[in-house]
């Protein structure tokens, strides 16, 4: 019980920090805590926040997915690509539609390669994951011709496109739909059962019979599919299919499940664990740009952040 | 004469079981001293803490006379004591020559290594262990027979006084102990002494000159071994304890439900037998005879190269566990840690994880279900529990081989294949299984139980299978057998 609510104290330790150290707006408010700031807070963490929800699951069956940023480049180059072919006859939603649907599957097919080759060639997921993000990251640079699609600039379906796509209440919404979505499956369904389970100890999985390659596969098409996700909303904010788009992104992702007390070996963590390491980076680079601190400075804070967040969880 | 080691009221618990009780054991300079008792006697216990591999709970030990503290392996190294373990601890991809000096690399000056100079310093060690081969081999790519010889060299190196070899002969071939033995007398002529880990009868009387017995963790005594003979050791291994009378007369049903014959794996060899319904059929043998192996064969683990087997008459052939499971077998694996329970996990997640389906309504849990139908298995195993929601790393031993029991009550297999199911737990969770096995035979349910402890096969079971390097050693009718009967064939005491 304690180690479900540590990264939530965790959560608002940094919340404290930033309130207090927030810089003051003209009128004397807090910066911090204004409703615009606190929303963008939330839209800048939603796509990171949305792959750690998957990778929480890879990393409970003590795998990982190294992946997944170049998975969200292959979303946005793909979706890029769609929105800015003619369809002739079709009218804007099926066309929005169709691009999407076309990066999701692409993406989630991805993911499905990755756990079909880890779980049944035996190979360790670091290595697959890190074949898959220099492949995938090499096919949407050779789907977009290694340029960056603008798109939404003009008045077709892919300005309506990016314009629902990057509102924040559709950015956070998704983001908190999933979030829900993914801890129902994990604490209360028995394939989340079993995800936990593999991760604890696999050998002993075995001994009880359990589709262990089945899950792994699903596991790893669940981190590509919302990774797909990710690129959508990515493409959206941005204004471009970028095949070069999500590099180290799956460094954050990772740093945001562990700081949230999942264990990288396996069958301990949670989604709510993820959700509070998530708010912490958002939270963190929030106020570190708010107090105009040089960008590289932002990334050793955070360095120190990570080992800090996990040695107090170790310690319990 | 001055022993050269005498250790007295070693006490060891691993995890609140005892595993040595008030042992003792000596030593003379130049002799070779067999170290003999049934699994889970404390052989390997002793030897190890003699060789500082671990640490005794309490006790004294005396080198030469003066007392001694060995709390780690460098201890035991600087007074010239080495062991060679069963699980052979050298380095697999470091060279011969490496695996000899790593010990000693850190005492070098210079911070490189000159290859010349290792092959020279090894070649005498390597001789004199009867192993010819370039120093630079990696261990690995050396047949296992060799990589004992590199162990062996090793502790020849270290100018070991005393060298505990943990059952050393278990992987050798016929040519293998004979080359062995030959290096043990030409050790034993130089003054060095060994003690010889052993459940071998045959070996123990060829190249020992005195024995000592362990059982249940205790030294039942020492014999020289020319005064003694084969049925001596075996009693005093056995003990002279009556049969429990709490055996319970049972009907056994004719009706065959499970049918094994030629079965054959990597690892097991033409096995064959029949169980039937409400039958409790024990499996003994020494480790490594092949008893889990039998298990991972019927539970689809191990391929399967040759055989059949037949479920009510029907032939059936499991590749996985999966399979087996809906086939209607079920495993108890030996290592509830390892290999039977997701320690982190609840005891109520534990407790389901085989049958998490049957509890379940489009993929979601049906949580007041699945904690009732635990909490009767609970009740049935008498469990005793604070609460189905704390993990089940912070139960007893004993309850954590029940919560993994009551996995498989829960799902309910014909045939369930118990792989030593009271293995390091206290007396009274020991009777609670033994009332669920006989229980499960009421049921008509078949049985197989894989125990080290003969007493309890001899109570527990209606037949007893002996099996002997992966092949059938004898069936024997527990009601008329004898321990003795079974450790002679599963030693093979009397054989050839």
């Amino acid at each position: 019980m304690m180690r479900r609510f540590q990264s939530v104290a965790g959560l608002a330790a940094v919340v404290l920090l930033a309130i207090v150290f927030s810089p003051a707006a003209a009128d004397g408010s807090n910066i911090f805590l204004g409703a615009g700031n606190l929303t963008d807070v939330l839209r800048q963490m939603s796509v990171i926040g949305i792959i750690a929800l998957a990778m929480t699951y890879v990393i409970l069956t003590s795998g990982i997915d190294l992946s997944v940023g170049s998975i969200l480049a292959l979303a946005t180059s793909v979706t890029a690509l769609v929105l800015t072919r003619p369809m002739a006859g079709w009218s804007a939603g099926p066309h929005i539609g169709i691009a999407i649907l076309a990066a999701l599957a692409a993406c989630a097919a991805v993911g499905a390669i990755n756990g079909w080759v880890i779980s049944r060639l035996a190979i360790q997921p670091f290595i697959v994951t890190l074949a898959a993000m220099i492949g995938v990251r090499g096919l949407a640079k050779w789907l977009t011709g290694n340029a960056n699609i603008d798109i939404g600039f003009g008045q077709d379906e892919a300005a309506i496109f990016a314009a629902f796509f990057k509102q924040k209440a559709v950015v956070v919404g998704t983001f908190a739909a999933l979030a829900a979505i993914f801890w129902v499956i994990l604490t209360r369904t028995v394939f989340g059962r079993y995800v936990r389970a593999i991760g604890d100890n696999e050998t002993a999985s075995r001994y009880t019979g359990l589709p262990i390659r089945r899950v792994k596969v699903w596991v790893y098409t669940l981190s590509g599919l919302l990774s797909g996700l990710a690129g959508v909303l990515y493409a959206a904010e941005n204004h471009q299919g970028n095949p070069n788009a999500g590099a180290a992104y799956e460094l954050d992702a990772i740093a945001a499940v562990v700081i949230g007390g999942t264990r990288l070996s396996g069958g301990r963590g949670s989604i709510a664990g993820t959700l509070a390491g998530t708010l912490i980076m958002g939270v963190l680079t929030n106020i570190l740009r708010l107090k105009n601190v040089d960008s590289n400075v932002e990334m050793m804070v955070k360095a120190v952040i990570i080992v800090l967040a996990v040695s107090i969880q170790k310690r319990q | 004469m001055t022993e050269l080691l005498r250790a007295e009221g070693i006490h060891k618990h691993y995890d609140g079981v005892r595993a040595l009780v008030d042992a003792r054991f000596s030593v003379l300079p130049g002799e070779v001293h067999a170290l003999v008792g049934e699994n889970g006697a404390g052989k390997s216990t002793l030897a190890q803490i003699i060789a500082g591999a671990l640490r005794a709970d309490s006790g004294e030990m005396a080198w030469n006379g003066q007392p001694v503290k060995v709390s780690s392996p460098a201890d035991a190294q600087r007074l010239g004591i080495a062991m060679i373990f069963q699980e052979l601890d050298l380095f697999p991809h470091l060279s011969v020559a490496e695996n000899l000096v790593i010990g000693n690399l850190a005492r070098e000056r210079r911070p490189w290594v000159g290859f010349r100079a290792l092959d020279d310093y090894c070649r005498p060690y390597l001789e004199a262990a009867g192993l010819k081969c370039n120093p630079r081999t990696p261990v690995h790519t050396l047949p296992i027979g060799h990589r004992q010889l590199v162990a062996l060299a090793r502790a020849l190196s270290l100018n070991a006084r005393l060298i505990l070899m943990d059952e050393p002969t278990s992987s050798l071939s016929e040519d293998g102990v004979d080359r062995l033995f030959g290096l043990v007398q030409g050790l034993k002529r130089s003054g060095v002494s060994v003690v010889f880990v052993s459940h071998r009868m045959r070996e123990i009387f060829r190249i020992s000159d005195r024995i000592t017995v362990l059982r249940d963790g205790a030294t039942i005594g020492t014999r020289v071994t020319s005064e003694t003979d084969v049925d001596e050791i075996l009693a005093m291994m056995a003990g002279r304890e009556v049969k429990d009378a709490g055996r319970q007369t049972r009907r056994v049903s004719a009706e065959v439900l499970l049918s094994v014959s030629g079965l054959t794996t990597a690892r097991i060899h033409d096995i064959s037998f029949e169980l039937r319904r409400g039958e409790v059929l024990g499996v003994a043998g020494l480790v490594g005879a092949g008893r889990s192996e039998l298990g991972a064969a019927l539970f689809g683990m191990d391929p399967w190269t040759a055989g059949e087997v037949r479920m009510k008459g029907v032939p059936i052939r499991p590749r996985t566990p999966g399979e087996a499971i809906r086939l209607g077998i079920g495993l108890l694996p030996e290592d509830r840690k390892i290999e039977g329970l997701m320690m982190g996990m609840t005891v109520l997640e534990n407790s389901t994880m085989a049958v998490a389906g049957r509890f379940s309504r489009a993929g979601f849990v049906r949580a007041g279900q699945e904690r009732e139908a635990a909490r009767q298995a609970h009740h049935g195993a008498a469990l005793k529990r604070p609460s189905e929601d704390v993990a089940v790393s912070t139960l007893s031993g004993g309850n954590q081989q029940k919560v993994l029991l009551v996995k498989w009550l829960l799902a309910d297999p014909e045939v369930l294949f118990l792989d030593d199911p009271t293995r390091g737990i206290d007396v009274g969770a020991k009777r609670d299984i033994y009332q669920i096995i006989e229980r499960l035979a009421a049921a008509g349910k078949g049985i197989l139980l894989v125990s080290s402890e003969l007493p309890e096969l001899l109570r527990c079971c209606d037949r007893i299978l002996v099996l002997r390097d992966g092949r059938n050693a004898g069936l024997l009718d527990a009601k008329t057998a004898t321990q003795e009967e079974i450790l002679s064939l599963a030693t093979a005491a009397h054989a050839r």
